[in-house]
């Protein structure tokens, strides 16, 4: 008899705990299946799932920018709670959905326009991108550094920026060659814009585009590169030198765990806008988690000194290393965006002792000395 | 300084038409006997994502080709079956397989994704004639084995075309399918055999990529290179030989765009070929100065005793 109360006991229990599972929702822009952007998302959210029992989240992928809106509503219908939409171009499709479903909680990836149900978050690179910039500024030897770019919108500039940044405070002279391809995902592109930066004299590579080719094309022809967005060291393994990699995941759990808890509701997520940097270890350096640089490179890191005017006399190697301590402390005692910076037009962008904003980071348009190469909505 | 100029855009033209070069000579057979396939893009598709898989399991690049032949060719016997025996409209079934080609490559192919292929295609010389001077350099020197097969692909079909019986047949199957019939031809079995060697071709075209270009999978890789390829064969007015030169174009001024984008709008240099292959159609289409070639019967159905 007390069995059986207890077998009944369970089974309501259970029954109510599944009910009360969270339902979370993710809408992307591409396959699952690329090695990019959409993947990386996708890995984000198996993460969670798999570390909050209470979680249930389902995805469609591929949804056009236009048509988010009839995904959303068929999301909520399903009972989804939460609604995470993984792509710019999405923005004006959630803000509408808001106001529809204003007791369902919503977070868009990459934008600005935030409502008291719709946050925004994002997990950015730029310091990697300088810490990536001065290795490849210690392992040029044309003094040329190709870069090939998706589009030309401020995430991407600010990244350029930091790369071209970090390249010239190891080698003052040295160039980053820029081709936009004007594609997120094409490896026929990115195979070409290479080819043609190869033909330009570049001989250390960096990109924005979802797939592994820039990394296999220069590694062919025995050029290094650093990787972009996904684990892409074993594409070229003695050639990979670096790269960026993300953690989706350290967003969502932070974002649901909060949601759980009652602090994020859908009424006070006006000014919730996730910026997560290295110290939030959203971001990672290196081709493969694990491995910030390749340690076939580590030795010509080493041997390349600089003087640097705060450190003195210092390796690449141990420039780097100390940069990305720094750079992974809340504290933030160095910002590649740190005063004075000019564009290359010589307009005099970060004042000495300054810094630039989030916003302006946000913004960004101008290109610092250095980078050369179409700059689209540049700044006289 | 322009000679080495001159001689990457060919190099580089040269490289990216390939797959183009491949998958257009199949097309142009297919519709030289009356049957258009907008399957391309699908059927290259699946044909990069078979001969990945073939190539990565058995250490075998060739055997990768062959399976995107043989992919290819079973891809295309669809559109065959639809638009041959059951004589549907050949535009719907072809769009279909392109639709269905994208979309069984990318669920197949999710477990291949982000792997690189251990042993991808390496690129060769061609004996005497990578000596020539530029051309050498520029054309017959490290490049894939598939564009010197696809060079030769465009001699023999010239020849098959123009001097030989059956390849008279085969034309005269596109262009006149009721006369062909009437002495004694086989309609819909040549147009079987075109349409499977046009999915072949599409499938080593797709092998090309995904074992030579770029050696490795990812979901829509072809990115829309099907297409180009049916715009080459209008452009090249159905002639094998043309297509080299079609396809280098398109393949040239697709470098271009990111050789010259510091001065020029890559948009610019990536549209001109298209503008080229209207401006062909207008002239075409507006007087006899240029003959397009376009087989008489292509796009339709042949129905014995129907007047068409």
């Amino acid at each position: 008899m007390k069995k059986w109360f207890v077998a009944v006991l369970l089974v309501l229990g259970a029954l109510a705990f599944g009910q009360e599972k969270l339902k979370a929702g993710f809408i992307y822009i591409g396959p699952v299946g690329d090695y990019g952007w959409t993947r990386a998302h996708d890995e984000g959210r198996k993460a969670v799932e798999k570390a909050f029992p209470w979680l249930e989240t389902t995805y469609v992928e591929s949804v056009p920018e236009g048509q988010v809106g009839s995904y959303i509503d068929q999301m909520v219908r399903q009972g989804a709670k939460v609604i995470f939409a993984t792509s710019f171009g999405y923005m004006d499709g959630v803000l509408e959905a808001a106001r529809r479903y204003p007791d369902v909680i919503f977070a868009h990836a990459t934008g600005f326009k935030r409502a008291p149900n719709v946050a925004t978050y994002m997990a950015d690179f730029y310091q990697i991108y300088y810490l990536n910039g001065l290795m490849a500024g210690a392992l040029t030897k044309s003094g040329k550094v190709g870069y090939v770019g998706a589009f030309p919108i401020p995430e991407l500039k600010r990244h350029i920026n930091a790369f071209t940044l970090g390249v010239r405070a190891v080698n003052p002279k040295a160039k980053v060659l820029v081709r936009w391809i004007y594609e997120w995902y094409s490896p026929a592109a990115a195979k070409e814009a290479t080819e043609a930066l190869i033909a330009d004299g570049a001989d250390v590579f960096a990109f924005t585009e979802d797939s592994p080719t820039v990394v296999q094309v220069a590694a062919e022809k025995g050029f290094p590169s650093f990787a972009h967005y996904s684990p892409m060291l074993k594409f070229a393994p003695d050639y990979v030198v670096s790269g960026q990699l993300v953690r989706w995941g350290e967003i969502y759990k932070d974002f649901l765990a909060k949601v759980r808890a009652g602090l994020y509701t859908a009424k006070n997520l006006e000014d919730v806008d996730y910026w997560w940097l290295l110290p939030q270890k959203a971001v990672v350096l290196g081709a493969d988690f694990g491995v910030p640089v390749n340690p076939k490179f580590i030795p010509a890191l080493k041997a390349k000194k600089i003087k640097h005017p705060v450190f003195g006399e210092i390796s690449v190697y141990d420039l780097v290393m100390k940069l990305h301590a720094l750079m992974s402390d809340v504290e933030l005692a160095f910002d590649p965006f740190q005063g004075p910076i000019y564009d290359r037009n010589g307009v005099l962008r970060v004042p000495e002792g300054l810094r630039l904003s989030k916003q302006e980071l946000q913004t960004i348009e101008w290109a610092v000395k250095g980078v050369v190469g179409p700059w689209p909505n540049e700044p006289k | 300084m322009v000679e080495d100029w001159f001689v990457v855009m060919l190099a580089r033209g040269f490289a990216f038409s390939a797959p183009l070069l491949l998958a257009a000579l199949g097309e142009i057979v297919t519709e030289r006997a009356g049957v258009i396939n907008l399957g391309v893009e699908g059927m290259m598709i699946l044909g990069a994502l078979s001969a990945f898989a073939v190539a990565d399991a058995s250490g075998s690049v060739w055997l990768g080709v062959l399976a995107a032949m043989v992919v290819g060719g079973l891809a295309a016997l669809s559109h065959a079956f639809f638009s041959v025996t059951l004589r549907a409209n050949q535009y719907v079934s072809g769009l279909a397989l392109t639709m269905v080609g994208l979309g069984l490559s990318g669920l197949l192919g999710k477990p291949l994704a982000g792997r690189p292929l251990a042993h991808p295609m390496p690129r060769v010389d061609v004996p005497l004639l990578k000596d020539l001077p530029v051309l050498g350099p520029g054309v017959f020197a490290d490049q894939s084995p598939l564009l010197y097969l696809g060079f030769l692909a465009a001699f023999a079909l010239w020849f098959f075309f123009y001097k030989t019986r059956s390849g008279i047949v085969l034309r005269s199957v596109g262009e006149n399918p009721a006369a062909a019939d009437v002495l004694g031809v086989n309609v819909d079995l040549v147009r079987y055999l075109a349409v499977l060697f046009g999915g072949a071709m599409a499938g080593v075209a797709g092998a090309y990529l995904s074992l030579a270009y770029r050696p490795s999978w990812t979901e829509g890789m072809t990115a829309g290179l099907g297409w180009i390829a049916l715009a080459i064969v209008i452009f090249a007015s159905w002639d094998p030989l043309k297509a080299v030169g079609a396809a280098f174009l398109f393949g040239a001024f697709y470098h271009l765009a990111y050789r010259f984008q510091t001065y020029l709008a890559p948009e610019f240099l990536k549209m001109t070929p298209y503008l080229f292959t209207i401006l062909f159609l207008v002239l075409s289409a507006l007087g006899k100065s240029v003959r397009l070639g376009a087989p008489e019967a292509l796009g339709r159905p042949y129905i014995r005793g129907e007047r068409s």
